[in-house]
């Protein structure tokens, strides 16, 4: 999957809301936005590229203080369709201020957990109708999780604390599995080469790209390598 | 029929929550003998206050005869926690795309051996399907549950066999508990519904929840 990497845009604030712009030109969304509560430091941090004009209206209008796609949502485990806040009237108000600064009701909301009890949220947002959207979600739902977490994890390590303390806890199974492919084995080879199915070798992959930060496994081979966690070959 | 709660809807239906805390005891403390805590009757842990999805298959009077409760991987979740031992000391897999399925049971009190709409089989094949597609609704690819050899067996025998299972089976209290990975597609989902010959959609419209409830209750 031909994902949006963070580690390719250069560093500092910018690359993350380089970030969601890219994301929203790949999904064909309108507007994504991001936010979390670093449990280190309390700082909140957050991103959106939605219109300057309606970032200063929400703000100005304290709506984060009750606007229910941030706060209902983080307890989640599955992602939250906001069509389900349409009788809420926080949400109405809110929304309906929206809508005049073109910004569609017609959204979701990502929870992401992470493990130091952390948690943040990562929500999208589309100007379409109800089947449009029905059409679009089920193709782009995937990429959405990944990327919503590897947004996470890249503001945590952004912080210098987590720097410190983030070392990757790769099970021997992915450092066996990410030392094959580094030896040019293929996924197929691997799941003989360990007696294990194919399946089984691509979940261990998915785990160890995510825990490394990495969205390839080329990248997380390298990463691999560089962190000392695998050998060069 | 299949509700999911979580944390949006858990308050305006926490009798059925309260219900199935009240199977959980019955199933993990009585009939398995695990060593889980129980108050009042209802079997709680750590992970029930982290807001989990509790999928729950409710019978037509309104009686929650199943459950399973599912936890992102990024977060705390039992095998990176408690059952980490099955992992042989490895540190659990971490992926956006992977959930953990723990405390799947149904109601043996109630449900019998036949394969009609009030069996064991019926009931643990609609919990799947429930979760299965709850799962992959949510961008979720795979998940690893936490089962007993018993769960294992009835899985494979149900078209719904684990492609593969993580660490080692180690004895917990007086059962065993094993790793198993599940893809969640929709190829498990068809072969699941063929064996337990259910077509229709599994879950009920939050609206229609009160009905069948207000039944129990009559």
């Amino acid at each position: 999957m031909d994902l949006v990497d963070l580690s390719t845009i250069p560093d500092g604030d910018i690359h993350f809301q380089d970030f969601i712009d890219q994301l929203c030109e790949k999904l064909e969304l309108e507007y994504a936005s991001y936010a979390t509560t670093n449990p280190v430091n309390g700082a909140v941090q957050g991103y959106a590229n939605y219109p300057d004009e309606w970032k200063k209206h929400y703000i100005g209008q304290a709506f984060q203080e009750f606007d229910p796609t941030l706060h209902a949502t983080s307890r989640s485990v599955a992602p939250i369709e906001w069509r389900r806040f349409k009788r809420n009237a926080d949400f109405r108000r809110v929304f309906d201020a929206a809508g005049e600064f073109g910004v569609s009701s017609q959204g979701l909301s990502i929870p992401i957990r992470g493990m130091y009890g952390d948690s943040a949220i990562f929500s999208v947002t589309r100007n379409c109708d109800d089947r449009e959207w029905g059409l679009l979600l089920p193709e782009i739902i995937v990429e959405l999780q990944m990327s919503a977490v590897h947004m996470h994890d890249a503001v945590l390590r952004s912080s210098l604390l987590m720097k410190a303390i983030a070392k990757p806890a790769l099970s021997g199974r992915e450092k066996e599995i990410l030392q094959w492919t580094a030896a040019g084995k293929s996924q197929a080879d691997i799941g003989d080469i360990l007696g294990i199915s194919n399946r089984t070798v691509e979940v261990h992959i998915r785990s160890a790209r995510e825990k490394i930060g990495a969205l390839s496994t080329t990248q997380a081979v390298a990463r691999a390598v560089s962190m000392g966690i695998i050998h060069a070959i | 029929m299949i509700v999911v709660l979580d944390a949006l809807n858990r308050e305006q239906h926490h009798s059925i929550l309260d219900e199935m805390y009240k199977l959980r005891a019955r199933v993990f403390r009585d009939r398995l003998g695990w060593d889980v805590e129980v108050r009042d009757g209802r079997e709680m842990d750590v992970f029930d206050e982290l807001y989990p999805a509790h999928v729950i298959s409710m019978n037509d009077d309104g009686k929650v005869v199943g459950c399973m409760r599912l936890l992102q991987t990024t977060g705390p979740h039992m095998l990176s926690d408690v059952f980490s031992d099955i992992l042989d000391g490895e540190p659990p897999l971490r992926s956006s795309t992977i959930w953990e399925a723990t405390r799947f049971c149904v109601d043996t009190n109630t449900l019998d051996q036949g394969r009609g709409r009030n069996s064991i089989s019926y009931v643990t094949s609609e919990v799947m399907i429930g979760s299965f597609e709850y799962a992959m609704r949510a961008g979720i690819q795979d998940a690893v549950a936490v089962i007993d050899p018993v769960m294992n067996r009835v899985l494979k025998r149900s078209g719904n066999a684990p492609y593969d299972y993580l660490g080692t089976p180690k004895q917990m209290g007086k059962v065993v508990a094993m790793a198993a990975l599940m893809d969640c597609s929709a190829e498990r989902v068809a072969s699941i519904r063929e064996f337990a010959g259910i077509q229709h959609d599994v879950f009920v419209g939050e609206d229609d929840l009160i009905m069948p409830m207000e039944r129990a209750a009559a």
